[in-house]
């Protein structure tokens, strides 16, 4: 095969631990966006309790978000830069806006709940109306979906070839993720009447996000190959699809399925929430290590993938 | 008026003046020495800090006086691409195009994020990291600058924090009439400066000429290059396929496949917010 002293053609991402944990973190915002969604204005006080913990944990989210993608950028300042436009066809750009937006509905969504439980003022409550739940809700998608889009409107191979895979179990994997920590919260809160629920979310995330990865497998070829082969490869079977799709789904399949006593269900629900998360991570993680890896390759870069 | 570069393998010599002048006028710290064995390229490639590179393509064949090695030898450089993935890709607008048709990095406004760097679909820019004092300094070669001189400059490696670097087709040159630089060096008028339209002209004749005389010669980028990139400003005379020289044979344009990007993410969230919305709202 020809090539230029094997040389890679292409330019790796520089990005490392902090650009991989702002994707992750940003998959949860979004699941959690949808939590709050579906748990909001119901008279029943464990959804009550739900709706609360994901308006938070999603505050608190966007609160340590922004300060973990602007330590990538080497000058804090620098991040005001990408506030000076507005810019379309830049997943980068646009994705900077949602959060910037994701940020506010969230604060207004965390802000009620403050008034609601009478830790600021009450009257506050009207700053905040309440459309700001399905903007959330959306906003949230577009925080799980537009990390894919970017990742895969570029040019390294492996990331083109999965123009639709990869935003789709992006968001997939923000769901899992989001419900696993919400079961977390949850499990540690008492609140046990919504973990079925939580559970079920989750499963059905997975198995949308297990079904996508495998079909991306499936398309093979040379630019899929440092995602699935190797060490890349062999971590993200190990945390991911085993540890991290497989063990939790059999996990929350047998919590719907069995009774079993309190303190090994909340046992049996705590592990399955931690695997998912660090499942999640992984995912995130395998798709940048090998998006390195598939830089290096000039063969895959000669003809790219449309 | 556009302007452009008509790079022909068939002139160049090899003689690097192109690399010289480049960094002489651009400022561009010294990237380490290492010899890499590969024919007498040891630039290796483009980079931040790099922006001509001369490939060297080795031929060996047999005949009956023996071995015989034949080069074919070239200077790359930023395609400047009529739709350009870095300028698409870049959050802060601070890639532009000028008034000669350039894509200009300003790297006061670049903010060091490196996604264009991965929206190259020619590996071309890159980030120059951090540039200070001390260790730093020295490591690119800019310990010896006055401390005014460092303060002043006002080039990309200046910049702390890393910044996007790639060739600004002698931007600063070309506002006051003259010649880029590695143009202005090459010794064989392998590089062309010019308006498109006229390096065009004299690439079409370039190319007959040459095939009369039984050379295969090719353009690389005088005309629409496919996937969506356009043209490029800075395009090619090769006698070897593409691969040969590291440039892609079908380069894609990667903001293209957004609109699907966002398609499947969007059918994702509805399915999921359906399922979501039977298993918790279901009974309401």
């Amino acid at each position: 095969m020809k090539s230029y002293y094997d040389r890679p053609l292409l330019k790796g991402p520089h990005w490392g631990a902090n650009v991989v944990t702002y994707l992750f973190l940003g998959g949860i915002m979004g699941g959690l966006g949808l939590i709050s969604l579906l748990s909001d204005d119901r008279p029943e006080p464990a959804m009550k309790k739900l709706r609360k913990a994901t308006r938070y944990t999603a505050f608190a989210l966007a609160a340590i978000n922004p300060p973990i993608l602007i330590s990538h950028l080497g000058r804090p300042e620098r991040f005001l830069n990408m506030l000076r436009i507005v810019k379309f066809k830049s997943p980068m750009s646009l994705g900077v806006w949602g959060l910037v937006l994701y940020s506010g509905a969230a604060g207004a969504n965390a802000l009620r709940e403050l008034a609601d439980d009478g830790i600021v003022p009450s009257a506050l409550r009207y700053v905040a109306p309440s459309a700001t739940v399905p903007i959330q809700a959306l906003l949230g998608a577009f925080m799980a979906g537009y990390t894919g889009v970017l990742i895969s409107a570029t040019a390294i191979p492996l990331w083109a070839a999965g123009k639709r895979h990869i935003p789709a179990f992006s968001v997939c994997s923000g769901a899992a993720s989001a419900s696993a920590l919400a079961t977390l919260l949850s499990t540690l809160q008492g609140n046990h009447e919504v973990i079925p629920r939580l559970e079920r979310l989750e499963m059905a995330a997975s198995a949308l996000e297990i079904v996508t990865i495998a079909d991306f497998r499936k398309r093979g070829g040379r630019a899929t190959a440092p995602l699935f082969e190797g060490r890349v490869g062999k971590r993200l079977r190990d945390y991911t699809i085993l540890g991290g799709i497989v063990v939790p789904f059999v996990l929350n399949a047998v919590g719907g399925a069995v009774r079993l006593p309190k303190s090994i269900d909340a046992l049996r629900s705590i592990a399955a929430s931690m695997l998912t998360l660090i499942g999640g991570y992984v995912l995130r993680e395998s798709l940048i290590e090998a998006g390195k890896l598939s830089a290096n390759d000039p063969q895959a870069a000669f003809r790219q993938p449309s | 008026m556009a302007t452009g570069f008509f790079t022909d393998a068939t002139l160049c010599i090899g003689c690097k003046a192109c690399e010289v002048a480049c960094k002489q006028w651009n400022e561009l710290p010294s990237d380490g020495f290492e010899f890499t064995g590969n024919s007498y390229d040891n630039t290796s490639q483009l980079s931040g800090t790099t922006w001509r590179h001369v490939d060297f393509v080795e031929r060996e064949s047999f005949d009956e006086s023996g071995l015989k090695t034949s080069w074919s030898m070239v200077s790359d450089v930023c395609k400047h691409c009529t739709n350009a993935g870095c300028l698409e890709a870049c959050p802060t607008g601070a890639i532009v195009r000028n008034e000669f048709g350039s894509v200009f990095v300003q790297p006061d406004i670049c903010n060091g994020c490196g996604y264009c760097v991965v929206s190259c679909p020619f590996g071309v820019i890159d980030l120059i990291e951090a540039v200070g004092r001390g260790d730093d300094a020295k490591k690119y070669g800019l310990a010896t600058l006055h401390d005014d001189r460092l303060n002043d400059r006002k080039t990309a490696v200046q910049a702390t924090g890393g910044v996007a670097g790639k060739c600004s087709l002698c931007f600063d040159r070309q506002r006051v009439g003259m010649v880029p630089a590695c143009a202005k060096a090459c010794p064989t008028e392998s590089i062309q400066f010019g308006e498109i339209e006229e390096l065009h002209e004299r690439a079409k004749r370039r190319v007959e000429t040459l095939q009369e005389r039984g050379v295969e010669a090719r353009l690389y980028g005088a005309d629409d290059i496919g996937g969506g990139i356009g043209a490029l400003n800075a395009f090619f005379l090769l006698t070897e396929s593409p691969e040969a020289y590291n440039l892609p044979v079908e380069p894609v344009l990667p903001s293209t496949r957004q609109t699907m990007g966002y398609a499947a993410a969007a059918a994702a969230a509805l399915t999921l917010a359906t399922i979501g919305w039977a298993i918790f709202r279901g009974d309401a």
